[in-house]
C-alpha cells in the first residue's frame, strides 16, 4: 500500500498539476504546512521543491536548480504553453460566452457539453469560431461537424490537464486549477510585456459604446 | 373589539382568497391586465386598496404594503428593499412608553394595559425589521445576487447592498440604551421590553451586520477578480488581432527563470514486474494467460497473411515409379497362376533382375495381397519366411515371401 504521501510525491513527480478539483485528498494533504515541508524535503533530493500558483490554488513541482538540460525542457514547455495560449484564450472565452453567466471559468467550473453545443448551434458566429479554434495545431482537426469538433476540443483539453471529466458516461466537465495557472501566465505576461491588456480591453468596450 | 373594523378584515381577507389568481398574476407581473377580469371584481379590489393605480394612465397595481407582505412570507429573492427607518420606531417607543408611565402614575390601569400592549406590538415590530433584513442581506449573499446575470450587475447590487448595511449600521446607533434604561425606570414590564428584548436583538443584528459586510467586499473582490479576467482574456484576444506575429520573449532563457514558468518535468515511468516477488505471482500469472490468449490471435492473423497460392503440379515421376512397381507385383501374380507352382518373390526378383530395394519389394508383394478382395484371395496361400527378433519378442522379420496357389 502506498502513503498519501508517496501518492502525492507520484503525482508531482509525474508532472502533474495537484488542485481541488483533480485530486481533492492530495490537494487536503499538501494545504497543511507540515506536510509541505515533508513533500519539499523529498523533492529537494531530485533537484526540485514545490511550487503553488493561483494564491495556492494549484500545487505542481518546479527544479531548484536549473542547468542546460533542466533548461532545455524549460523552454520546449514554454513554447507549448505559448503556442496554446491563443486557442485556449479563444476557447475560454466562447465557453464564457456562452454559458451566458459573464463569468470567467475558474477551478470547479462545471461546464455540461450539451449546454455549450445547444447555445453554439443555434449561433453561427460562435460555430464559425469553434471552427476557427478546433483548426488551431493544439486541437488539429479536420472535421466540419460541429459536433465532433466539439467533442475533440474537450478531450484534447482533458489530455492537458486543463479539465477532467469525474463521470466517463456524462458530458459534463470541471474546470482544473490548470485554468487558474493559465491566468497567472497571462498576467504575467501582460506584465513583463508591458501589454496593458485590460485597459485595451477597457478601450475597446468604451469605444464600441460611443459607437 | 370594533365589529365594523371585524367585519371589514375579514372581508378583505375573503376577497384576497376569493382573486388570489389576479393577486399573484399582479405581483409576478408587475401589474393588473384589465381586460381579462370583470370590472365588478377590479373596483372591488380597488376599494379594498388591494390594488391601485399610481397614475391615470397607467395599469393597476398592488398596493405596497401587500407586495411587502407576500415578499416576505413567500421569502422571494427579488426583494431588496430594507426598510431601516429605527430612528422613528425608536421614537415611536419613547412616546409610548411616556403614555404608559403617565397611565400608570394617574392609576389609569386599563388604559395602561392598552398603552403596553401597543409598545409590547412596536418592540417586536422592530426586532422583526432588524432579523428580516439580515436575512435579506444573507440570502442575497448565499446566492451571489443571481437574480442578475453580468458581473456588472452583481458589483452594482453588491454596492447598493453595501449602503444598506452602511445605513443599518448607521440607524442602529441610535440605540442608546442609558436613555432607553433611563425611560424604563424602575417598571419590570417596561425593561424588559425596551433594554433586554432590544439589547439582545441589537447586538445579534450588529454582529451579523460586520459579518454581512465582510462578505460583500469578499464577494466584491471576486466580482473584481472576474472582471479583470474577462477584461485580460478580451485583451488579449485584442492584441493578437493587431499583432499576429507576438510571441513573448522565452522566460526560460533569463538567467533567473520566473517560478510560474519552473515546471519540472514528469520523471515517474511505470515500474517494471519483479517477476522474483511470491506476492505478486498470481497477478503476473494472470496477465500471462491474458497475454497468451492474444498472442494467438496475433499467429493466426500472421499464418493467414503469408500463406502461399496453391499451385497445381503433376506428380509424374513419383506416380510412374508406383506403377512399375505395382506392374512388376502384378505379372510376379500373374507367373504364379500360369505356372501353378509355389514362387519365391525373391527368386522372381532375382530371376527378372528388378532394380527396387528388396525390401520394397516384398513389402509390395504383401500389399498387393492384403489388398486383393476377399473371393480372389481365396485362391492363393502365401507363406512369410524369416525369424523372430532376437530381443525383442514377438516381433517377427520377414526375409522372404512364397506364394502358391490352393
Amino acid at each position: 500500500m502506498i502513503t498519501e504521501q508517496g501518492r502525492v510525491l507520484e503525482l508531482l513527480l509525474s508532472g502533474q498539476f495537484v488542485c481541488a478539483t483533480t485530486d481533492e485528498d492530495a490537494f487536503r494533504y499538501l494545504q497543511s504546512s507540515v506536510n509541505r515541508e515533508l513533500v519539499d524535503q523529498q523533492l529537494n533530493v531530485l533537484n526540485r521543491h514545490l511550487s503553488s500558483a493561483a494564491d495556492g490554488e494549484v500545487y505542481f513541482c518546479s527544479y531548484q536548480s536549473i542547468g542546460e538540460t533542466e533548461r532545455k525542457v524549460l523552454a520546449t514547455q514554454f513554447n507549448d504553453i505559448s503556442s496554446h495560449l491563443l486557442p485556449l484564450i479563444e476557447w475560454l472565452l466562447l465557453v464564457q460566452e456562452t454559458m451566458g453567466t459573464d463569468v470567467p471559468l475558474t477551478q470547479g467550473t462545471l461546464i455540461r457539453l450539451q449546454e455549450v453545443q445547444t447555445v453554439v448551434e443555434d449561433t453561427p458566429a460562435y460555430a464559425e469560431q469553434l471552427g476557427k479554434i478546433s483548426r488551431y495545431a493544439m486541437f488539429g482537426s479536420k472535421a466540419n461537424e460541429l459536433d465532433s469538433q466539439l467533442k475533440l476540443i474537450f478531450k484534447r483539453l482533458v489530455e492537458l490537464g486543463y479539465l477532467v471529466r469525474p463521470n466517463m458516461d456524462k458530458q459534463i466537465y470541471c474546470a482544473t486549477g490548470k485554468i487558474d495557472y493559465l491566468f497567472d501566465v497571462l498576467k504575467f505576461i501582460d506584465e513583463t510585456e508591458n501589454l496593458s491588456l485590460s485597459e485595451r480591453a477597457e478601450d475597446s468596450i468604451n469605444q464600441s459604446s460611443l459607437l | 373589539m370594533n365589529i365594523n373594523l371585524n367585519k371589514s378584515g375579514v372581508s378583505l381577507l375573503n376577497a384576497l382568497s376569493n382573486h388570489s389568481e389576479l393577486i399573484m398574476q399582479a405581483y409576478f407581473s408587475g401589474s393588473v391586465n384589465e381586460a381579462e377580469y370583470s370590472p365588478n371584481i377590479i373596483q372591488s379590489l380597488i376599494d379594498l386598496k388591494v390594488l391601485w393605480r399610481p397614475e391615470s394612465d397607467v395599469q393597476l397595481r398592488l398596493r405596497p404594503s401587500l407586495r411587502t407582505l407576500l415578499e416576505e412570507s413567500l421569502q422571494d429573492e427579488s426583494n431588496r428593499q430594507i426598510d431601516a427607518n429605527i430612528g422613528n420606531l425608536l421614537a415611536t417607543l419613547t412616546t409610548q412608553a411616556e403614555h404608559y408611565k403617565e397611565a400608570l402614575a394617574h392609576q389609569k390601569y386599563n388604559e395602561s394595559q392598552a398603552h403596553l400592549s401597543d409598545l409590547t406590538e412596536h418592540v417586536y415590530t422592530l426586532t422583526e425589521t432588524l432579523s428580516t433584513n439580515v436575512r435579506l442581506l444573507w440570502s442575497r449573499i448565499s446566492n451571489e445576487f443571481g437574480y442578475v446575470s453580468s458581473v456588472d450587475a452583481k458589483i452594482r447590487e453588491n454596492e447598493l447592498a453595501q449602503t444598506q448595511v452602511t445605513d443599518m449600521l448607521n440607524q442602529l446607533s441610535m440605540f442608546h440604551f442609558d436613555t432607553l434604561s433611563q425611560l424604563a425606570g424602575s417598571h419590570r414590564e417596561l425593561r424588559h421590553l425596551l433594554v433586554i428584548t432590544l439589547q439582545s436583538a441589537f447586538a445579534t443584528s450588529t454582529q451579523e451586520l460586520s459579518l454581512v459586510q465582510s462578505k460583500l467586499l469578499e464577494l466584491l473582490g471576486r466580482f473584481r477578480e472576474f472582471k479583470g479576467r474577462t477584461r485580460l482574456l478580451k485583451g488579449f484576444m485584442l492584441h493578437m488581432e493587431q499583432k499576429p506575429d507576438f510571441t513573448p520573449v522565452n522566460y526560460s532563457t533569463l538567467s533567473q527563470v520566473p517560478n510560474l514558468f519552473n515546471r519540472a518535468d514528469g520523471i515517474i515511468k511505470a515500474a517494471a514486474p519483479d517477476i522474483h516477488n511470491v506476492e505478486h505471482e498470481f497477478e503476473l500469472t494472470s496477465l500471462v494467460n491474458n497475454l497468451r490468449s492474444v498472442n494467438r490471435l496475433w499467429q493466426g492473423k500472421l499464418n493467414r497473411e503469408v500463406a502461399n497460392p496453391l499451385i497445381l503440379e503433376q506428380e509424374t515421376s513419383v506416380s510412374l515409379e508406383e506403377d512399375l512397381l505395382k506392374n512388376a507385383v502384378e505379372n510376379y501374380f500373374c507367373e504364379v497362376i500360369d505356372s501353378g507352382q509355389n514362387t519365391r518373390a525373391l527368386d522372381y526378383y532375382n530371376k527378372h533382375d528388378l532394380t527396387f530395394d528388396q525390401e520394397v519389394w516384398i513389402y509390395q508383394v504383401l500389399g498387393a495381397f492384403q489388398g486383393l478382395p476377399d473371393s480372389e484371395r481365396q485362391y492363393f496361400d502365401i507363406d512369410l519366411e524369416g525369424v523372430p527378433h532376437q530381443v525383442f519378442d514377438g516381433n517377427f522379420i520377414i526375409q522372404d515371401i512364397e506364394l502358391g496357389l490352393r
